[in-house]
């Protein structure tokens, strides 16, 4: 009876997470060469051992992608980042005060229209924080053709600068931390973490679109 | 810039492995290459993000081969070292070797 050799299934979110930083042409060049190096380790060593070879080499590729990416064209990357950055100070908190403003105006008349009222502030407002930190995203990854999640990461980071700082200031400026203060600052760190999430959807989805749309141009 | 430029360390060692590796140059087994003979662990990413570098000042040439079941249906890139990127390698042996001359690198020196 013959031995059976393991085979290696390639894990799918590594290869995707390496798709997502490379050009299409790249990635498919990198993903054969670990494909063909795992492959080899798996019949040496088993699938264990090739699974986790594939993995470290997949963040170790990403990380060095994204250091390339940068470097390859760091002033466009940068006044794309910095375009981003300014647009999404200006205009994160449009929404919020927008919903606020009709709230204002417009009284409750009826118990139906107070539960409106009510979901409004308590859906409204979070998926107003997510949306507008798409439509920047989707801009900063458009503008940025090729490095969509390089751009995008790269704007988390840098939008994150200001408002550590802001939230290591007021948590040390507030010696009495009551309830009003631990309130607020659980709102500022949901509010920081929904429009993070919408920055980097938007890059993974604009850097998605794009890689569809040249698979099809290159079959067709 | 690129034209009279020196080779970085890195560079310098993928350039060698691709001219050593002749037509057969593509990222495993100029990682392969380099693992065998500097004892260096390197990672793919490291490896193209040095040869696009590389590509781009004008030092190699890459080509797609064709795609292969061991690879899962994906092509390989192939590398070769253009005349300039030998001129490069050239000059960086040229300016290594005028600065190690007259020098005892094997002499005892703490």
């Amino acid at each position: 009876m013959r031995p059976t050799i393991p085979s290696l299934r390639p894990p799918p979110l590594a290869a995707w997470l390496v798709e997502l930083f490379a050009s299409a042409d790249k990635a498919e060049s990198i993903l054969g060469d670990l494909h063909e190096e795992s492959s080899d380790i798996c019949s040496k060593s088993g699938v264990v051992a090739a699974r986790r070879w594939y993995w470290r080499q997949s963040v170790k590729t990403i990380f060095h992608l994204f250091g390339a990416a940068f470097c390859s064209a760091p002033w466009s990357l940068s006044t794309i980042v910095l375009m981003g950055f300014f647009t999404h100070w200006f205009t994160a908190t449009v929404p919020e005060r927008v919903i606020i403003a009709i709230l204002r105006a417009q009284r409750p008349y009826s118990n139906l229209h107070y539960e409106f009222y009510v979901r409004l502030i308590n859906y409204g407002i979070p998926t107003a924080y997510v949306v507008t930190s798409m439509l920047v995203g989707c801009v900063v990854a458009v503008l940025a053709k090729g490095r969509e999640v390089v751009a995008t990461l790269t704007l988390i980071v840098v939008r994150s600068v200001p408002f550590l700082w802001l939230l290591v200031f007021a948590y040390e400026q507030n010696a009495d931390r009551g309830p009003i203060f631990v309130g607020a600052f659980h709102f500022f760190v949901f509010r920081y973490t929904l429009e993070m999430i919408g920055i980097l959807l938007a890059g993974v989805l604009v850097r998605i679109l794009r890689s569809v749309s040249s698979r099809h141009a290159t079959i067709s | 810039m690129a034209g009279r430029g020196y080779l970085g360390e890195f560079e310098h060692i993928v350039l060698l492995a691709v001219l050593r590796l002749d037509d057969q140059a593509y990222g495993v087994t100029v990682r392969g290459e380099i693992e065998a003979r500097t004892k260096r662990e390197v990672s793919i990413g490291a490896i193209y993000a040095t040869l696009d570098r590389l590509e781009a000042k004008g030092y190699v040439q890459s080509r797609a081969g064709d795609p292969t079941p061991e690879r899962g249906g994906r092509s390989k890139r192939f590398f070769r070292v253009t005349a300039q990127g030998v001129s490069a390698v050239n000059r960086t042996h040229g300016a290594l070797r005028s600065l190690t001359e007259g020098l005892n690198l094997l002499g005892s020196r703490s």
